[in-house]
């Protein structure tokens, strides 16, 4: 459309004949433009390789989480393309080379990034993690008609396919983190009395929204007390006092902020109050959080998950996470146990486009994107049995299956019921 | 700069400068013309990319050249530049949503930024030195949590997107190109303005307050209103520069004001050049370039790279980027000198050489002012500037 509309009036006759003069130099448009024809593959692929581009924090506050979403796709490709690579639905043997870019969490370089993608002929944005830095180019991406697929962001509006038709977020929206909770306290049969702090932005409410929506019409869960704090905020003993006053034995804490939520299991000790929590998958760490907050005391902590957790001793021997540490040790230079969850998720990303790439039948984005939408009952590896890739409900991302899990003291288990 | 240089001819050596000056007076035009032309047919041939980084140093220019202001020429430490930025950016894309006119909204961007510039300095600038860098960190400090709690305005933690600057269909041409040309326009309006304005009397003024406060006062210009003055333009060039951004990235969030944003926007001012209108510009592209620069080197190591550019840039040219072609004229000027005359290397030039006139305005701006002053005060501001040195 755009190259329709391009040489009109006079500044087209400059434009055109200054092309012309720089043409020699290869510095024209026409070499970064989007193929013509329907049929010609689209930029980012070639019958032996495609491109894929990252942007994500790799410097700054979530560095560590940042640099995890490249390992994990890396270390998932790495080994495949070791192996001669993937193999395409329309029969053609690629490698898949990934380029990542650092936007320290600045949405104004995650959009500068993105545009060098482009310039640098990427098939597709994946993995990146962020909402302002994924939101930055969400737009320039549905009107390059670049997909932005499989991004690490909770928020919601990736995965609605009117407002977002190149994007597809990967890990669980907030909702579905909180509804699984709700569920899990709803089914439970006995009368339980709910405190909520939540964090006052999307995340605290999108917590809340999918856990309220859950317990909806269940008559034993009442919630009787509600309290929020700022992201900002350094202590949140005001709110915690308040709520230990009323009596809840069950606590849903929507916290994103990690010395917060060690401070919070700290002081509902101090204050007598020893219910059971639910922390986001985020800030449940057992060694970060758990641990310093000395979790032991309260009759249950739970939260939620969907990749096997690789410190974990019940997984040690698991054969995909042996291959995983190795994978990452080998092809993304990361030889430490992953710190962070994101490491897995991104792993479990790469065979989620590997299983896309496998069905694409034309080697275009708007293949891709077609086959993308269509993986149904993926059990990529890492990821616990009950949970599963699933690209094919509209409003939903690839992950919305999550299992809730109680802390063991040393990690994590799945339980099926609350208590 | 047609103020000080004319006027300088006039009192000292008239007959010899005169047609040195018409001279270059045309070179200058024919330069100006070109720069104007590449400037304009540049992003008809740049491929996309390039035309795209264009548009945020633009954006980021604007942004330094307004932290120069009030920091380079009147030597306020100004730490919340960014906040500026940042509130022109939320007007912009609130406006932008509730449809009010594009014209309308660029002035609002720049007025209400401006207001409240004011509103902070009249306060602040009562404050003496440190005291003004504190009260400015606390600007982008309050405004992220306030920029996360307005969700009405500001669309919350999720951000707010708008976009205004796609290439209207009679232009024929590429959004990228239609950016461009919007920056262009408010940049170089910007960077003109800019320029006339510490050319002129206010210049003066703020090179003065810089230097010494109670010389400034003793020559009955208020320490006081100057600053606020400067601090005021600053935070409109700040909204402007918001204006831009949103023109640029079409979507802020408060990420875009978060503290650190505000240091690199400093260190891009001190690297390219502290009191130079060419180092703003300089400094809009280091902002730019640098993070892609990295990128392209590893983008793993993106910090202690960009760490290790500003050391180095800060050894070899304490004065900036801007002041490379001084360092090099100096270097070579001292190889050509050497068996003749050495003294030719001291780069501090007499008040009132006329011949010194391509010098960068920098020093223009110091020879101004004894121009001014009387015999007593030029001494005084010599010995500032030499203790500055």
């Amino acid at each position: 459309m755009r190259k329709n509309t391009r040489p009109r009036g006079v500044l087209g006759i400059v434009a055109v004949a200054a092309v012309i003069a720089l043409s020699a130099s290869g510095c024209t448009r026409g070499g970064t433009n989007q193929g013509g024809g329907s049929n010609a593959a689209s930029p980012g692929i070639t019958d032996s390789s495609i491109t894929l581009g990252i942007t994500t924090p790799l410097s700054g506050a979530i560095a560590g989480q940042g640099t995890c979403t490249v390992a994990g796709v890396t270390a998932y490709f790495g080994a495949l393309n070791a192996a001669g690579g993937v193999k395409f639905g329309d029969g053609k043997t690629r490698t898949v080379n990934i380029k990542s870019y650092d936007d320290g969490y600045d949405p104004q370089k995650s959009l500068a990034n993105f545009q060098q993608m482009v310039s640098d002929n990427v098939f597709a944005a994946t993995a990146g993690l962020g909402t302002p830095t994924n939101r930055a180019f969400r737009e320039a991406a549905i009107s390059q008609k670049v997909p932005q697929v499989l991004v690490m962001t909770g928020d919601p509006l990736f995965s609605d396919r009117k407002q977002s038709p190149w994007q597809l977020g990967f890990v669980p929206i907030y909702q579905n983190e909180g509804a699984a909770f709700g569920k899990l306290i709803a089914g439970s049969g006995q009368p339980h009395k709910v405190a909520i702090l939540s964090q006052n932005d999307d995340y605290g409410k999108g917590y809340v929204q999918g856990f309220k929506d859950a317990i909806k019409g269940a008559s034993n869960v009442s919630v009787v007390g509600e309290q929020t704090y700022e992201a900002t905020d350094t202590s949140v003993d005001a709110q915690l006092t308040q709520l230990a006053s009323s009596g809840a034995d069950v606590f849903f804490d929507a916290m994103s902020i990690t010395p917060l939520a060690i401070a919070s299991l700290q002081k509902a000790q101090q204050l007598g109050w020893k219910p059971s929590w639910f922390l986001p998958s985020n800030t449940s760490s057992p060694a970060a959080i758990l641990g310093p907050g000395g979790a032991a005391a309260y009759p249950g902590i739970y939260s939620v998950s969907f990749a096997k957790a690789p410190q974990s001793p019940a997984f040690a021997k698991d054969p995909d996470v042996v291959k995983f540490l190795a994978d990452l040790k080998q092809y993304a230079k990361y030889p430490d146990m992953p710190a962070f969850p994101h490491c897995m998720w991104s792993y479990m990303v790469g065979a989620t486009l590997e299983q896309a790439f496998k069905t694409m039948t034309e080697p275009t984005r708007d293949s891709f994107m077609t086959a993308l939408r269509n993986v149904k009952g993926l059990q990529a590896p890492l990821m616990l049995s009950g949970t599963s890739v699933d690209t094919t409900t509209d409003g939903q991302p690839a992950v919305s299956s999550v299992l809730v899990q109680k802390y063991d003291g040393k990690g994590y288990a799945t339980v099926q019921n609350f208590g | 700069m047609r103020n000080p240089l004319s006027a300088k001819p006039l009192s000292v050596e008239p007959q010899s400068v005169k047609p040195v000056a018409t001279g270059n007076r045309t070179v200058r035009i024919v330069v100006l013309v070109l720069v104007a032309v590449v400037l304009l047919l540049a992003p008809l041939n740049l491929p996309p990319f390039a035309n795209q980084t264009l548009v945020r140093i633009g954006v980021y220019a604007v942004a330094v050249l307004g932290l120069n202001i009030v920091m380079g020429y009147t030597g306020q430490v100004n730490l919340g530049q960014i906040f500026f930025v940042g509130l022109g950016a939320y007007v912009t894309a609130y406006g932008v949503k509730q449809g009010w006119n594009i014209l309308l909204v660029f002035v609002l961007a720049c007025l209400i930024a401006g207001v409240v510039g004011l509103l902070v300095a009249l306060a602040a600038a009562r404050l003496g030195g440190l005291a003004i860098a504190m009260v400015t960190i606390a600007l982008p400090i309050v405004g992220v949590p306030l920029a996360k709690r307005l969700e009405g305005f500001t669309g919350g933690s999720q951000g707010i997107s708008a976009r205004f600057t796609d290439a209207p269909d009679w232009s024929g041409l590429y959004n990228d190109q239609w950016q461009y040309y919007i920056i262009l326009l408010v940049t170089a309006a910007g960077f003109l303005l800019a320029r006339n304005l510490v050319r002129g009397k206010y210049g003066r003024a703020f090179g003065v307050v810089k230097e010494n406060e109670a010389v400034a006062a003793s020559m009955g210009v208020s320490p006081y209103r100057t600053k606020v003055l400067a601090f005021t333009v600053a935070s409109i060039f700040g909204g402007a520069s918001g204006f831009l951004y949103l023109a640029a990235v079409q979507y802020t969030s408060p990420e875009t004001l978060s503290f650190g944003h505000s240091i690199s926007l400093l260190a891009a001012m001190v690297i390219g050049g502290a009191g130079s209108i060419a180092g703003s510009l300089i400094g809009g592209a280091y902002y730019v370039l640098v993070p892609l620069l990295t990128n392209a080197v590893d983008p793993g190591l993106t910090t202690v790279s960009q760490g290790a550019i500003l050391l180095i840039v800060l050894f070899l040219l304490p004065e900036g980027l801007v002041s490379l072609p001084r360092v090099l004229r100096r270097i070579t000027g001292r190889n050509r000198d050497r068996p003749g005359a050495p003294q030719r290397t001291v780069p501090a030039p007499a008040p009132g050489a006329g011949s010194e006139k391509q010098a960068d305005q920098h020093q223009t701006e110091h020879q101004a002012i004894p121009d001014q002053t009387d015999q007593q005060q030029t001494i005084q501001h010599q010995t500032g500037r030499q203790d500055q040195a």
